[in-house]
């Protein structure tokens, strides 16, 4: 036992001397979960993104944005002709509104109101946006469109005698339809369908979880780079001379690192009660046996992963690079129900899945022991296999 | 000149034999784009470039001019690779397929509903007022959002056509050039003239232009794939960086010095040195998931000139990386803190406009959000002329970091370095 808490120890202080350590301990994971929780869930608007250039600034021109806004399916922006031009041409936007400088009530009025409306080619954004700003254009233009009409049928049955009498008439049909408009019943009736959602999506929760997971495995699969580093320095020779087993010796490792990353995740998990408002659930013990389960999985993989790596430089790349894939395939970084359906069974193999799934049941689903005892198995099963691997191939030299 | 070519080799030799470094500056970003490309449905073919085949059904119960009109608008030429119509007699069957995620909506028209706008020629008169119903999916927020919009778009139409008549017989009456007797007639008149009018018709005229050139069609990994490779060149720099400390360390770098070469011509040497590394790798890179996923990146000159100028913007950090920090241990640690903040800022891990805007504003001293800016703009057809202000914003970058560093190094010495 003494023995195992001088490795424990001597790993610590180790890994720690240098302060930077720091950076991957705490600092990074806090600023990834604190800025991912506002970027990874659903597009707050998710409405096609349509560019207005307003050149005619008139009340008309007003209207007519404000009706987009109001608009389902489009979202406008408005922004300068030379902004519009660049991103049409980089087509980095499906449609461009230029509202000219003579868009006003008068050539509404005359009937000669233009707009103009870029489109990308065969794009069905475009399309949509027509549809949108046509719409748009319909309700701000109805009332003079039925004053209009209503000219036109009047000098059917007898010709204005003079343009006065025209406008009086236009001015008059314009305010009744304007009241009628106003007072129109309604015709359409949404009602919301009751489909479920396939996506249980918090992005607070899920950035927290995602986060903790990604930098607690990617330290713990970084043990490989500790067994490197003293197979290449030739202080794990030096043990041999000492009556300590091999066993002893890479559990006294793995036991140090898997309670420091208990500490790290007991501190993210504070972090994500105190900061960003996660409710862990009521059942303490599910959540000690999730940590507990993962943190062994990770480490027992970084010791597997030890006895294959000759340097440590190697271990080190291989520890961030299988730690981030292994984070982004578990659903660490996107949910996983958006995943094709084959790569959701796929990515059972990675413990990452397992770790992410059985803590989003105790902070989404507010399930228990009794809920999330499977995943926890499973990340047992996974550190028992790592380790009897590890221990099988590993060598002094 | 002869000299900071032989420097920046030995270094570009030395980086490439280095199995450790090859891990991260190819295998990593390659792995990442290819489990990204997965995730995403890119190689199942269910990843989606636009919003087309909107599944809607339509229950017609009316039958009517109206409903008959609506229905022909939705199965028109003009929607047919927007929306997927589907006509049902059966409302509660419908609603089935909106509950099962299977439709957008289900857009309900009630018997009558025609005669409930429409006054019966004969009498004038309306039956009772009667709504459509529009069964939305929430789970479709846009899909839905889009049906709602072109449905509203049929109900303004329409009910411009009913005031129409409506205004233009009051107005008739009012200057006497009607009897009331006719009002019912003439009003009724107008609104079916009315209704048949193209839906387009308005005061204000909507002039198409659409862009010259074939459609694009965005592929997620265009997107993905520059994001891994921007991000594992900030690991390449630092690496870069960090092999003049080493260097020091080793005293190849003293014995370097006391050869009839300049400081300045080492220096420029070993930034060269991180450059042409950086260039490496992006282009293995470009090539590599060029052939592999039949990727298409863009507008060859345009690509090069990005791939120079983001390779001269990362190329700046490292040098600056190396030139403030004092031991290798430090460059490696904080190299990496930096290549997985800078990826996050820039970018490469979710679309940056859905992040906040103070994140959006402070991802521009990124090479990343510069690099991705261009990647994404070549990947969607445009050309060197639409790249220029992420060219220019990496190139200045990489110029005021490098002034910065070699200021630096100049204070402190290259020997101590």
């Amino acid at each position: 036992m003494k023995r195992l808490m001088a490795i424990m120890l001597k790993d610590n202080l180790i890994r720690f001397t240098s302060p930077l350590e720091w950076l991957f301990f705490l600092i990074l994971p806090v600023i990834f979960t604190f800025i991912l929780s506002g970027g990874t869930g659903e597009a707050s608007d998710s409405r096609i993104l349509l560019y207005v250039v307003d050149q005619a600034q008139s009340s008309l021109s007003i209207s007519l944005i404000s009706e987009l806004e109001r608009s389902t399916s489009v979202k406008p922006e408005v922004t300068s002709l030379n902004n519009a031009q660049s991103a049409f041409e980089s087509r980095k936007v499906s449609a461009v509104l230029v509202l000219p400088e003579d868009l006003s009530m008068q050539t509404l009025q005359a009937g000669n109101a233009e707009v103009e409306l870029w489109q990308q080619p065969s794009n069905t954004n475009a399309l949509i946006a027509r549809q949108g700003i046509q719409a748009a254009v319909n309700r701000v233009s109805s009332s003079v469109d039925i004053a209009n009409i209503s000219v036109n049928q009047a000098s059917k049955i007898k010709p204005f005698s003079s343009e006065s009498a025209r406008q009086v008439f236009f001015d008059q049909a314009l305010a009744t339809a304007q009241d009628l408009m106003n007072s129109a019943p309604r015709r359409v009736v949404e009602i919301k369908g009751v489909t479920p959602d396939p996506v249980s999506y918090d992005p607070r929760a899920n950035s927290s979880l995602g986060q903790m997971i990604t930098w607690v495995f990617i330290p713990l699969i970084g043990l490989s780079a500790m067994f490197a580093m003293e197979r290449q320095a030739g202080t794990l020779r030096r043990i041999l001379v000492t009556p300590t087993s091999k066993a002893t010796i890479i559990a006294g490792t793995v036991i140090g690192q898997v309670l420091t990353a208990l500490v790290q995740m007991v501190i993210l998990i504070l972090f994500g009660i105190f900061v960003m408002k996660i409710n862990w659930g009521e059942s303490p013990l599910a959540v000690a046996l999730m940590i507990t389960s993962s943190a062994l999985a990770a480490g027992a993989l970084g010791t597997m992963l030890g006895t294959f790596v000759k340097t440590e430089g190697q271990a080190n790349g291989l520890s961030i690079m299988v730690g981030m894939v292994m984070a982004m395939m578990g659903g660490c970084w996107y949910p996983i129900e958006l995943f094709p359906a084959v790569i959701r069974n796929i990515v059972k193999i990675f413990p990452t899945t397992w770790a992410m799934q059985g803590m989003l049941d105790i902070v989404t689903r507010g399930q228990g022991v009794s809920g999330v005892w499977l995943e926890a198995a499973v990340l047992f099963g996974f550190a028992l296999v790592f380790f009897v691997i590890g221990v099988w191939r590993f060598k002094y030299e | 000149m002869r000299k900071l070519f032989l420097i920046a080799l030995k270094d570009l030799r030395l980086i490439f034999r280095d199995r450790s470094a090859l891990i991260l500056m190819l295998v990593a970003p390659f792995v990442l784009t290819l489990g990204m490309g997965a995730v995403t449905g890119r190689f199942s073919g269910s990843s989606t470039s636009g919003i087309r085949d909107i599944p809607v059904t339509i229950v017609n119960l009316d039958n009517g001019q109206l409903g008959n009109a609506l229905v022909e608008m939705f199965t028109s030429a003009d929607l047919a690779d927007l929306v997927e119509p589907v006509l049902l007699s059966d409302l509660d069957a419908a609603k089935i397929l909106v509950d099962e995620d299977e439709s957008a909506a289900v857009i309900f028209i009630p018997e009558g509903f025609s005669a409930s706008i429409i006054p019966d020629p004969a009498t004038g008169s309306l039956s009772e007022h009667i709504e459509i119903e529009f069964y939305s999916n929430p789970t479709r927020p846009t899909s839905a959002g889009i049906l709602k919009t072109i449905l509203d778009q049929f109900i303004s139409q329409v009910e411009i056509a009913r005031i129409s008549g409506e205004v233009a017989v009051r107005q008739m009456i009012e200057n006497g050039l009607i009897e009331t007797s006719q009002a019912a007639v003439l009003g009724a008149t107008i609104g079916r003239e009315m209704s048949n009018v193209s839906m387009a018709r308005s005061s204000i005229t909507i002039n198409d232009i659409t862009a010259s050139g074939e459609a694009v069609e965005f592929d997620i990994l265009s997107y993905m794939a520059p994001g891994m490779a921007l991000m594992f060149l900030m690991f390449t720099v630092a690496y870069g960086g960090r092999s003049l400390i080493v260097e020091n360390r080793q005293s190849t770098l003293p014995r370097m010095l006391v050869t009839p070469t300049s400081s300045t011509l080492i220096l420029g040497g070993k930034v060269f040195g991180i450059f042409l590394t950086a260039v490496a790798q992006l282009l293995i890179l470009i090539g590599g998931t060029s052939l592999l996923f039949r990727l298409y990146w863009g507008d060859l000159l345009g690509l090069i000139v990005l791939v120079m100028t983001a390779a001269i913007g990362a190329t700046g950090w490292g040098v600056l990386l190396a030139a403030v920090l004092n031991t290798p241990g430090q460059v490696a640690t904080v190299g990496s803190a930096v290549m997985l903040i800078f990826g996050l800022l820039g970018g490469s891990f979710f679309d940056l406009s859905n992040l906040p805007t103070w994140v959006q504003f402070l991802s521009r001293i990124t090479p990343n959000a510069w690099g991705m800016d261009g990647f994404t703009t070549l990947a969607l057809g445009g050309t060197l002329k639409n790249i220029l202000t992420p060219v220019a914003a990496l190139t200045g970058m990489g110029i005021v970091l490098f002034t910065i560093s070699a200021l630096w190094i100049t204070r402190h010495g290259l020997s101590r370095k």
